[in-house]
């Protein structure tokens, strides 16, 4: 459990230092967490605080206790983390070689590490396809298989960056349906908004800011009005005009349980 | 990507002769290939040990398309080098040269087509094992290994890619639309696979109770 994100994130940039991410604070505590935005936003710099990959540069990100600077290590045995690429994180020629790589610190002996190994294959229907080359697989089978490498080690909490973006939608349903029956906290980005409307609590993620924080119906209203708003004008027009009927002014329902940041959108 | 263009066979299972061979033969086997390159003066000599080495691999059951495929990629160059030493040198040398490099291929190919990688790894980290007083960290250097016969296709398989897409665009004669881009994609790549290790915790250091 996430039990607290403080944080701001800068990078070294010309002419002056990049904001990634603004000053936020938030405790991560629902067992399903989406993070929705238009690319660029910040959403994989949110994410990427989780597991200490990006450290802040004020502030602290703790994971159960453990600050993901001073106890880096700790904190990546609690944080599982998978790419949105799986083959920029499948580092072994075949899956079962992967899965085994993953548990090498844990299992020394390598006729258990093997066993263990199979029964993670199996639980995701990979066993089969266990000594094929990782190139051989289909997208959906690359992703069950770097999640399966991750959740291996058996993680507390589960980072995903758009792991979605990359599948079909026979897969992309499979990675739904995998993900909703895992017993580990699972913190995603995406853009498949039908993804996002699995999760608990969504935050929607512009410009470094998190400008909505809330349930996944109201986090997804505000984050097409968002876009819309950033759209141009059919006719060419400058941005922001097409808001039609909104008259401009993007309002988020009260009653749908969300904690707006940003209350409304002045018309550009 | 084509990145899987593999350079040395990737592990084929069986239970030849070869597969039950204790993998300390096959280190020593590949090592002393690679000091023999040094040492064999004689291009007949050279032919001798590569057709051993040949018949080796093909006992073990890995078939000739996989031998093949294993010295494929290397052959362009050592056809340019071959060339270059057959005018500077004269054909015996020419020929020793390149039997010696084509010799080491096949023994590394022999090794990894018979041992899956874990037990390469495990290998690997028993031999690095006594440096540890020294403060190397044996499954560092397992890591380093895999991540190197990882890398070896990644960036043959990029110069692929950026020929056919120079080749596309007219450009295949430009030296710098072909090293440019396969110098950044193999620096990327190198990057993102840092990254995945450091998420996936592999590399860090041990554990002092481990």
């Amino acid at each position: 459990m996430l039990d607290r994100v403080t944080v701001r994130v800068s990078v070294d940039g010309r002419p002056a230092p990049k904001t990634l991410l603004e000053e936020l604070s938030l405790n991560l505590t629902e067992r399903r967490i989406g993070v929705i935005g238009a690319n660029g936003s910040g959403k994989s710099t949110l994410l990427r605080l989780l597991n200490g990959l990006v450290p802040p540069s004020d502030g602290t990100v703790r994971v159960d206790g453990a600050d993901t600077v001073r106890a880096v290590r700790e904190v990546r045995r609690r944080v599982g983390f998978v790419f949105t690429d799986p083959l920029s994180q499948l580092v072994m020629p075949t899956g079962r070689e992967d899965v085994e790589l993953s548990l090498r610190r844990s299992i020394r002996n390598a006729a258990a590490r093997r066993a263990h190994a199979e029964s993670v294959l199996d639980r995701f229907g990979l066993l089969p396809l266990a000594d094929q080359s990782i190139y051989e697989l289909s997208g959906g089978e690359r992703q069950l298989l770097a999640l399966a490498a991750v959740l291996a080690v058996d993680p507390q909490v589960l980072v995903l960056d758009e792991p979605s973006t990359l599948l079909d939608l026979r897969n992309r349903e499979l990675l739904r349906r995998t993900l909703a029956g895992l017993r580990q906290q699972v913190i995603l980005s995406t853009h498949d908004l039908e993804l996002a409307r699995d999760m608990d609590r969504v935050l929607v993620v512009d410009d470094g800011k998190v400008v909505f924080d809330g349930r996944a119906a109201a986090a997804v209203a505000h984050y097409r009005d968002l876009s819309a708003a950033g759209l141009p004008a059919p006719g060419g027009g400058p941005a922001g005009s097409g808001l039609g009927g909104l008259g401009g002014e993007l309002a988020v329902p009260e009653q749908a349980g969300g904690r707006p940041e940003r209350a409304g959108l002045e018309k550009a | 990507m084509s990145s899987h263009g593999l350079l040395l066979a990737a592990y084929v299972p069986g239970s030849s002769l070869i597969h039950r061979a204790p993998l300390w033969l096959k280190f020593l086997l590949v090592v002393g290939c690679g000091m023999a390159s040094f040492l064999i003066a004689d291009w007949a000599v050279s032919a001798v040990v590569m057709t051993l080495l040949c018949g080796l691999f093909l006992l073990s059951g890995a078939g000739p398309a996989r031998l093949l495929r294993a010295v494929r990629p290397v052959l362009p160059v050592l056809l340019a080098i071959g060339l270059f030493q057959w005018w500077q040198l004269g054909a015996p040398t020419a020929a020793r040269i390149v039997l010696n490099v084509l010799v080491c291929v096949v023994a590394a190919s022999i090794l990894t087509a018979t041992t899956p990688v874990q037990a390469l790894l495990d290998g690997v980290a028993s031999l690095a094992r006594p440096f540890r007083r020294f403060g190397a960290d044996p499954e560092r250097f397992a890591l380093t290994i895999a991540i190197m016969l990882r890398s070896i296709p990644f960036v043959a398989g990029a110069y692929m890619d950026v020929r056919d897409s120079a080749r596309a665009r007219g450009l295949e004669r430009n030296p710098r639309a072909l090293v440019l881009p396969v110098f950044i994609s193999t620096v990327a790549f190198a990057r993102q696979t840092g990254e995945a290790l450091a998420a996936r915790g592999l590399g860090e250091p041990e554990d002092p109770e481990d």
